[in-house]
């Protein structure tokens, strides 16, 4: 009876409360920052005492706002390339592979996702001081990247275990080499797996903060950096405005995901 | 002679699946990655924690002896504590009533936890570090209905950090438990109801029992990760409870002290792993990835 929504009685109604309010409490800030960023008060009153793009224009007359935008869109871009093609390679090895320790192997590639952030900030950035990659743009990639392959790993590791292998055996029987089957027959087939990866590669990237923290030198900074080191002095509305276009694009990638995922489906 | 014209003929006519051995081949570059950018980093830092200033185990004699650091200790376990307390009160009703809800209604409120989610985590700490301040939304509500005279202090306290982690973490607990809950078979349930228990004895006596694993589970995932945040609780915390992430970072960026930095990484390391190892021993592998 408790697992029927039809037959639960006023208990329904304290489920669908507690759901709604929380639904509420998850969206309710997320819209409020995006009202405010076209609020004309430097001080954030809610509801605004008029409207205004003066924060927008802000933003975007600062060249050090734009030039941390466009490092983080290079870095991002590098390493969801970076990302996807090592993630196939190594989903590959992984799923097809019948060596020992496998298992241990996978659980190793995916230690990044689990770790504290902080830890490998940490390390990261001494190592880099030794080695002179702090505050250079390979530096931030590498980092990134090793946050970003476990996802990318995930994904297509999943897609490739639901892919029936003989389809690619049969196209190699029918002459075609095996890079050629792969590319041919297998790649079109774990294209979702491809996308996901590459969507949530972006993401992991474009929105890190604790890492770029560390590795950010004055002249290279990435966005999060940016929005990190203003909110540390004050509570500007540029910063809404910011904050605005990042949950668009967030908006927008989510919207790409699901729109794959059901053109799949059919 | 013959025997190797023999094994490359076989190799030759072999099926493709016999090409088995290269696989391993193909984790390579990853596996170079990570050792080298992950591996290497971290056991070099927790070297260091026994070596700087002196070799030996000063750092962790002074980290676990001062009572400032004592301190942090306390502060993390006990926002964590928190956190997941409130993260699990109100994530169950949620996943519940998602795992009955009708598929339509359920798949808006799946849409809004994965936007959460996946939006920016400073966007949503930016958010919340505006409407929990002095003159924020909330004091000004809370004043408008007559609750309060004065503006309560709702950022750079405990208050702020739980609310600002619990809005972070709900997602992370509501999903595994809509797994768990979505896989008790109902007739279970309706059984429970036929031998005469209660609504309310159900509840208690089988759909949380049967929950329980996945509760703890997800309790586990939940107060691990807020183990090791770092921007939520410098943001919405105060310094008097200064968790012990924004410890590390301090001990490395403002005092450049390696060896102090070090041995607090190791300790968050050592009870990150050993939480994730009970999870392993208790729960399997299930979990879902966070950052």
């Amino acid at each position: 009876m408790l697992l029927n929504f039809d037959r639960l009685g006023w208990w329904k109604l304290v489920l669908i409360g507690i759901t709604l309010a929380t639904t509420a409490f998850l969206l309710l800030p997320i819209l409020f920052i995006a009202a405010l960023s076209f609020g004309s008060s430097q001080w954030l009153i809610f509801p605004p005492p008029g409207w205004t793009f003066k924060w927008y224009q802000e933003l975007l007359a600062d060249p050090r706002w734009l030039l941390s935008a466009w490092t983080s869109f290079q870095i991002a871009i590098i390493v969801t390339v970076l990302s996807v093609l090592l993630g196939l390679v190594t989903s590959f090895g992984l799923t097809r592979g019948r060596f020992p320790f496998r298992e241990g192997l996978k659980a190793l590639f995916l230690t990044p996702m689990i770790l504290p952030v902080v830890v490998l900030a940490v390390a990261l950035y001494a190592f880099f001081l030794q080695i002179g990659l702090n505050g250079t743009l390979t530096g931030f990639v590498i980092s990134h990247l090793v946050l970003a392959l476990p996802f990318s790993i995930l994904s297509i590791s999943s897609a490739l275990e639901g892919f029936d292998k003989s389809v690619e055996d049969a196209a190699v029987l029918c002459g075609a080499s095996p890079l050629e089957a792969k590319i041919r027959v297998t790649l079109p087939a774990i294209s979702h797996g491809i996308f996901s990866a590459a969507i949530f590669s972006f993401l992991t990237s474009w929105d890190e903060v604790v890492v770029a923290i560390f590795m950010a030198s004055p002249t290279l900074q990435t966005l999060p950096v940016k929005i990190w080191a203003t909110l540390r002095q004050d509570l500007t509305p540029v910063v809404a405005a910011a904050s605005t276009l990042l949950i668009l694009l967030t908006v927008l990638l989510m919207l790409l995901v699901a729109v794959i995922r059901k053109g799949l489906k059919s | 002679m013959v025997a190797q014209t023999e094994t490359e003929r076989a190799r030759h006519y072999a099926p493709v699946r016999a090409r088995r051995p290269t696989d391993f081949d193909l984790t390579l570059p990853a596996l170079g990655l990570l050792g080298l950018f992950f591996v290497l980093p971290v056991a070099i830092l927790l070297t260091r924690s026994v070596t700087e200033p002196v070799p030996g185990l000063g750092n962790y004699a002074e980290l676990l002896g001062s009572s400032t650091y004592l301190q942090v200790f306390a502060n993390t376990f006990i926002v964590s504590g928190l956190v997941t307390f409130v993260s699990l009160l109100i994530g169950f009703p949620v996943a519940w009533a998602l795992a009955i809800m009708p598929n339509r209604f359920a798949s808006v409120v799946f849409a809004i936890l994965l936007l959460s989610m996946w939006t920016n985590l400073l966007a949503r700490t930016y958010a919340w570090m505006v409407l929990l301040q002095r003159t924020g939304v909330i004091n000004k509500m809370l004043i408008g209905m007559g609750l309060i005279d004065q503006p309560l202090p709702l950022v750079n306290n405990l208050t702020g950090v739980t609310i600002g982690m619990t809005y972070i973490m709900l997602p992370f607990i509501i999903l595994p438990l809509y797994g768990v809950i979505r896989k008790i078979d109902p007739a279970i349930l309706q059984a429970a109801a036929l031998c005469g228990a209660s609504r309310w004895q159900s509840l208690v006596r089988v759909l949380l029992p049967l929950a329980m694993p996945g509760m703890a589970a997800g309790a586990l995932m939940v107060f691990v990760m807020s183990l090791g945040y770092f921007v939520t609780p410098a943001l919405l915390g105060g310094t008097a409870n200064m968790m012990l992430a924004e410890l590390i970072a301090q001990f490395v960026q403002s005092l450049v002290n390696w060896g102090m930095g070090g041995a607090a990484a190791l300790v968050l390391l050592i009870v990150t792993l050993a939480l994730y190892a009970v999870q392993l021993r208790f729960f399997g592998t299930d979990r879902m990835g966070g950052r």
